[in-house]
């Protein structure tokens, strides 16, 4: 039997009796091709005009990295993660004391951060089971904040100066280029992720995640496998957030825990989510607007950067509550799904 | 004598110190119609839930189409071919109507091989029969109780079901709605040759419909047989406080 099969519109695969249909649909791509046309000029056209933004850029790109598996574990599991940040924490440190201690680079770093990322999602996946509602927000809000105290309690994790000394990923003398180059690696990593929670939204898998997200306990009785889908859209997601660690990690050569594992930086990853909206894209969008924001202010604002942040974050919050910024765009568009997020059970 | 098809053996099930399903056993065979009846309480619900899996016996034995349930999860129960309503209607709110149903037929059988577009293409097949096609673009929070009445409907035979278990079809419908809903269950019966155990208050609906009927009361099985028998046994009278049992 073939593996891969090419028909008329659509390419099939066949896997030990699995068969997944992706359709080719040009007349969609446009919106796409525009969509990340732009995001590859953008650092071109920063490099030559404004490098100092292309470190802007490169968070801007790395924040969506983690708010699209987030968005795809929220509708998964049908719980709230309060503290993603925790597998940021992971893989950083996986790649960052693996390659201070025993001098790995990059590319086997993100093999452990990977692995990583699956062994502590897999250890703490149970709670999807287990928990739910209040209690499963609880438990993963926690979850940072414990390994926060534990980076400070052991001296390996550096806990008050964080690690330093990482080897960087890319590593040119000249610095603008290798932001430059960074700034692609980021948007490249990006888009893979983009591709992936996009495909995976349009899947039957989506449909089931859709319906364990609205009520588990109906879908279980219509023969969703409830807790294998809610496993993997735990772990898979995990792994996922993971890897963008490792890339702070090798991207700054330094990672701290105070940088990422507190609840500030779990409120960006939620504003990104929240601002752009629903849908993949929207998510990208947001993922830029929260960090060109949260720039602006470090820059123009100063000392009350810590302040006018979260204000201005709740004020556009209170605008665009629901449809976030890309609701605007497709209001009309009624037969996209929305997920929508509870937290009470 | 027909197949039999679900087989319930000394099921018990409490809750704290109230035993809600005390020692029920019954069968049930293929193409028939079975009434559940019971005063308020009686551990109608309960029971379906115990045989659907949704919870746990606390003893007792069911076995369904020949294989022993007692411990199968629910969704493994469904793709064995059991599937039910609520009493108070479940849709996943926030998907549309069509979604809805295409959850059911794209997992509740026992087929690996299943792309989305298959299951969609079936799903309105079941919209059309329970008569939601128009609503097929509605997200499901939008639909009336009676709408909701038929999509769960629709969801459940999606799955294909030998077995449907439907906790109270005309509750809270008005009586032209309530004689549509009866009716579409007539239909499907004879459409798709399902069995179906079916709880339901107003006592004449299944009187009419049912070709058994079972009797709970504080969780034990006081009665069972044929509508007429069942309303002339004095225990089902004595249970109902005197209530008018028409036949
Ligand atoms: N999850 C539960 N936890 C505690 N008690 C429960 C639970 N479910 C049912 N009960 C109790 O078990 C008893 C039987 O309830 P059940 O819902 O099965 O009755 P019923 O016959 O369906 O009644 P109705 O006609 O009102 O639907 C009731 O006293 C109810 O309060
Ligand atoms: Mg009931």
């Amino acid at each position: 039997m073939k593996v891969i099969e090419w028909e008329r519109d659509r390419i099939v695969f066949r896997f030990f009796g699995v068969k997944w249909d992706w359709a080719i649909e040009p007349r969609y791509w446009r919106p796409h091709i525009i969509g990340i046309g732009i995001l590859f000029v953008t650092p071109i056209v920063l490099y030559f005009v404004y490098p100092p933004l292309l470190a802007t850029f490169i968070e801007g790109s790395l924040l969506p990295c983690i708010v699209l598996p987030v968005i795809l574990m929220l509708i998964g599991t049908g719980r709230f993660n309060f503290g993603p940040q925790f597998f940021v924490g992971v893989g950083g440190f996986t790649a960052g004391l693996l390659s201070i201690h025993f001098g790995l680079g990059p590319g086997i770093t993100l093999l452990a951060a990977a692995a990583a990322g699956l062994l502590t999602g897999l250890i703490f996946s149970p709670l999807t089971l287990l928990a739910g509602g209040i209690y499963f927000a609880l438990l993963t809000l926690l979850l940072p904040l414990i390994f926060l105290e534990i980076t400070f309690v052991f001296d390996i994790f550096k806990g008050d100066t964080g690690l330093s000394g990482i080897p960087f990923l890319i590593n040119f003398p000249n610095f603008t280029l290798n932001q430059l180059l960074y700034a692609f690696f980021a948007l490249a990593l990006m888009l893979i992720y983009l591709t992936i929670t996009d495909r995976l939204l349009r899947s039957r898998y989506a449909l089931q995640m859709a319906a364990i997200n609205d009520d588990e306990e109906v879908a279980n009785g219509l023969g969703v496998n409830i807790s294998r889908i809610k496993i993997a859209s735990f772990v898979g997601p995990a792994v996922m957030i993971s890897i963008v660690g490792w890339f702070y990690a090798h991207y700054f050569g330094a990672f701290s825990s105070i940088t990422y594992l507190p609840m500030t930086f779990m409120m960006k990853v939620f504003m990104a989510l929240v601002i752009g909206g629903r849908g993949a894209w929207a998510i990208v969008l947001g993922g830029y607007v929260v960090t060109l924001i949260e720039v602006l202010l470090i820059r123009f604002a100063g000392n009350l950067s810590p302040i006018l942040f979260p204000i201005i974050m709740l004020a556009l919050l209170l605008i665009f509550r629901e449809e976030g910024l890309f609701g605007l765009y497709r209001k009309r568009h009624y037969r996209d799904y929305k997920p929508h997020f509870k937290i009470t059970k | 004598m027909a197949k039999e098809l679900l087989k319930v053996t000394d099921v018990y099930k409490s809750f704290g110190g109230l035993t809600a399903v005390n020692g029920v056993s019954f069968s049930i065979y293929e193409g028939e119609t079975v009434g559940l009846m019971g005063p308020n309480g009686a551990g109608k619900t309960t029971l379906i839930n115990l045989i659907s899996g949704t919870l746990p016996v606390d003893s007792g034995k069911i076995e369904f189409a020949g294989t022993d349930i007692t411990n199968l999860p629910p969704w493994k129960r469904c793709k064995l071919g059991l599937a039910r309503t609520y009493q108070i209607p479940r849709p996943f709110p926030g998907l549309l109507t069509s979604a809805n149903i295409v959850v059911g037929a794209l997992c509740g059988k026992d087929m690996t091989e299943r792309s989305l577009m298959d299951a969609s293409a079936e799903a309105m097949h079941y919209l059309e029969i329970v008569g939601l096609f128009h609503k097929r673009n509605v997200k499901a929070e939008e639909l009336s109780l009676y709408e909701l009445r038929l999509l769960e409907l629709a969801r459940a035979l999606a799955t294909t079901p030998k077995l449907i278990l439907l906790d109270e079809v005309v509750a809270g419908l008005n009586p032209a709605e309530a004689d549509e809903a009866v009716k579409l269950i007539e239909r499907i019966k004879d459409y798709f040759g399902v069995t179906v155990l079916w709880i339901e208050h107003v006592m004449a609906v299944l009187m009419k419909a049912a070709s058994r009927v079972i009797v709970l009361h504080y969780g034990q099985k006081i009665a069972e047989g044929s509508p007429q028998e069942v309303a002339r046994n004095p225990q089902v009278i004595e249970a109902y406080l005197g209530e008018e049992v028409n036949v």
